[in-house]
């Protein structure tokens, strides 16, 4: 039973990475929890739920089209909800207010367009199973897993080894001499989105395949926040490792406890790092910027 | 200052003209999941009453008045049903049909009892919809036309024991659930009762989306079958992960599963499980009406609650004949004291010591994901 904990953990914290990717990015340079994340992830579902069913595509062009759909979703949500806050140095709790607005539009314009159904993605691997020992994983989350590390890896390259990311590390180290250097700001953080929305856009399509697709699905980032915050938001490696922590935890917790205690301790856990670790496992110093 | 009196005056006239008008019609609730997780079997709940009151106003109606619904989105939500509640008692309606689901049946009672109101559930079949669980006696103002869980959980371990051989049970149910909570254990006691053991007995949280931990708890255990007394949404997802586990159990679910949605949002893994049903398509007595919806709307009613709605708005019609008036107290001596009268899905009798129905039997069916159907396997009138 611990070996088989131990790779569901694991397996489930993956996707925790995944999401919390995109949370530790836009942190790490506007300094604000970008609580509008989980809808982009559920709209990058939807958009991978329509290209598979509608248009039959196979499982890479549906992961493509969604990765694209949810970028860009994610740049216009800055454009019309942040960006003008942003230009007027609005404190990042008007910004994180802006979020949780969008959040709740971006929700309740799927209900009143698609509607409440449950949707499914097509079996795009049966439901094969490899073994390990007495315990087994699915052929589907062995591979979300290797391909949530795979993408986390390259945005880290990406981050530290382009022109781009240096720009982005740049502007998360000092936002206004950034700009005096004449990095254009704008096309600077639409990129981060772009990038967030397709980390969101990934996790949409694997979320949607482990579970169900809904408008309501985005609730699940509230984990990936917690991992964010435990890995240290605006650092990657912490949000692999977090989202990874509190994957293998709870589901410890679920088998060796309770199952019904588990959010008490996510929660919990949340609480006793923002009070004695606010900058989480991996992260630097992120007092606020003014 | 003439501009308000004008328009107090318009208002004054549109009030009293709409109770000139609401004389001749008589006015019966409908809280109903229009929206939400249930929406598929709320949808398809509100054409088959829709269906059957053209129908009756067509024949006349009754006491020589139309029938017209007040009906009201509860969205499958507990504090949502009763809102609805208090808004229909409000609107003054003479009886009510719905809420579906135990819960917001359980949550909806107080408040129709408070104003005298009759209120008919559609496949809300916890017990204590119409019995209050403080004071142990029956709610006068609360009936039902379908089977309750004690039943339902019983030909669930009965058929798990002696149709499927089985004798380890594990259950995997929702602890924020009236419905889940109570069916677990009424299974629990007729799987031991008939020789089974329970190996584990699990529960997630509502809205809860994995349940790897618990069923990997369940997988060194063995069981021969695992119950699953969810909605079709949480059943699809126990399977796909229960068959990701590598575990082989046969799956085993209640009355909720009973959704097209099931075999869409379930696929393989869903494929083989039974279910214990209030209705089934094949079921003969169903034939007329299950044509005729088809005929209507162009595809199949999402059973039961469209079966189990127009047999509440039966009860209320005979009962209102019975009473011979709108009055509350006494359409609702008249419903608790209906005899044999001949509903959709076939005879009825209410029992007045508890307001539940007496031969409601409960059907077992098998998902079939190939044909995309559920099979009908047997059918129990009774457990003793």
């Amino acid at each position: 039973m611990f070996l088989q904990t131990l790779i569901t953990g694991l397996s489930i914290g993956g996707i925790y990475a995944l999401m919390a990717v995109g949370y530790s990015l836009v942190f790490s340079v506007l300094n604000f929890s970008n609580f509008a994340h989980g809808a982009v992830i559920m709209l990058g579902a939807y958009v991978g739920l329509a290209l598979a069913t509608k248009f039959s595509l196979g499982f890479g062009l549906v992961l493509a089209g969604s990765i694209a759909g949810a970028g860009i979703i994610a740049v216009l949500n800055e454009r019309l909800a942040y960006s003008s806050l942003r230009r007027r140095k609005a404190p990042s709790l008007y910004l994180m207010i802006s979020a949780m607005g969008c959040a709740v539009f971006l929700e309740n314009l799927v209900y009143a367009t698609i509607g409440s159904r449950f949707y499914a993605f097509p079996e795009f691997f049966g439901r094969q199973v490899i073994s390990i020992g007495r315990s087994s994983v699915s052929l589907l989350d062995v591979g979300a897993f290797l391909f949530a590390l795979a993408a986390i890896l390259g945005l880290h390259l990406f981050i530290t080894r382009t022109r781009t990311g240096i720009a982005i590390r740049a502007g998360v180290s000092d936002m206004t001499m950034c700009s005096l250097m004449g990095v254009d700001l704008d096309r600077l953080i639409s990129i981060v989105f772009l990038l967030a929305g397709g980390f969101a856009g990934v996790a949409g399509v694997f979320l949607g395949i482990k579970y169900l697709v809904y408008p309501t699905m985005g609730w699940v980032t509230n984990k990936a926040y917690i991992a964010a915050v435990i890995g240290g938001l605006g650092s990657l490696p912490g949000a692999l490792a977090g989202g990874l922590v509190l994957g293998v935890v709870e589901t410890f917790v679920s088998s060796y406890v309770s199952s019904v205690m588990r959010d008490v301790f996510s929660f919990t856990l949340l609480i006793a790092f923002l009070v004695w670790r606010p900058n989480g496992l991996l992260g630097q110093d992120s007092e606020e910027k003014v | 200052m003439r501009k308000i009196l004008m328009m107090a005056a318009a208002v004054l006239i549109l009030v009293f003209a709409g109770a000139a008008f609401a004389d001749d019609v008589i006015r019966i609730g409908h809280t109903v999941s229009l929206t939400g997780g249930a929406s598929m079997w709320g949808q398809s709940e509100a054409r088959a009453l829709d269906m059957l009151v053209k129908k009756i106003n067509g024949a006349g109606g009754v006491l020589g008045k139309k029938i017209e619904f007040v009906r009201y989105d509860n969205r499958n939500d507990g504090v949502e049903a009763v809102n609805v509640a208090r808004r229909l008692v409000s609107d003054g309606v003479v009886a009510v049909i719905g809420p579906a689901q135990s819960g917001n049946a359980i949550a909806s009672a107080p408040v129709f009892e408070r104003a005298g109101i009759p209120m008919v559930v559609t496949t809300a079949t916890n017990p204590y919809v119409t019995i209050d669980q403080r004071s142990g006696k029956v709610r006068p103002f609360a009936f039902r036309p379908c089977f309750i869980d004690p039943f339902q959980g019983t030909v669930a371990a009965r058929f798990a024991v002696t149709d499927l051989g089985a004798k380890k049970g594990a259950i995997l149910y929702d602890v924020g659930s009236d419905y889940g909570q109570w069916l677990a254990k009424y299974f629990e006691e007729a799987f031991v009762e008939k020789g089974g053991t329970i190996v584990a007995k699990e529960a997630f949280r509502t809205d809860e989306l994995d349940y790897r931990a618990q069923l990997g708890k369940m997988k060194d255990l063995a069981p021969d079958v695992i119950f699953i007394p969810t909605s079709q949404k949480e059943a699809a997802m126990a399977a796909k992960q229960a068959r990701d586990l590598g575990i082989g159990a046969v799956l085993l679910g209640t009355d909720n599963w009973g959704s097209p949605d099931l075999i869409e949002l379930g696929g393989s893994a869903i494929d083989g499980g039974y279910f214990v049903n209030l209705a089934d398509l094949a079921d003969p007595d169903i034939q007329d009406f299950v044509a005729e919806y088809k005929a209507a709307f162009g595809e199949e009613p999402v059973l039961p609650n469209p079966v189990m709605a127009q047999d509440a708005l039966i009860m209320i019609v005979e009962g209102l004949k019975k009473a011979g008036t709108t009055d509350g107290a006494k359409l609702a001596d008249a419903l608790a004291n209906l005899k044999d009268i001949k509903v959709t899905s076939g005879p009825l009798t209410i029992n007045p010591e508890d307001h539940n129905p007496l031969d409601k039997p409960a059907v077992i069916q098998q998902v079939d994901v190939a044909n995309k159907t559920f099979k009908f396997v047997k059918k129990y009138f009774s457990v003793e």
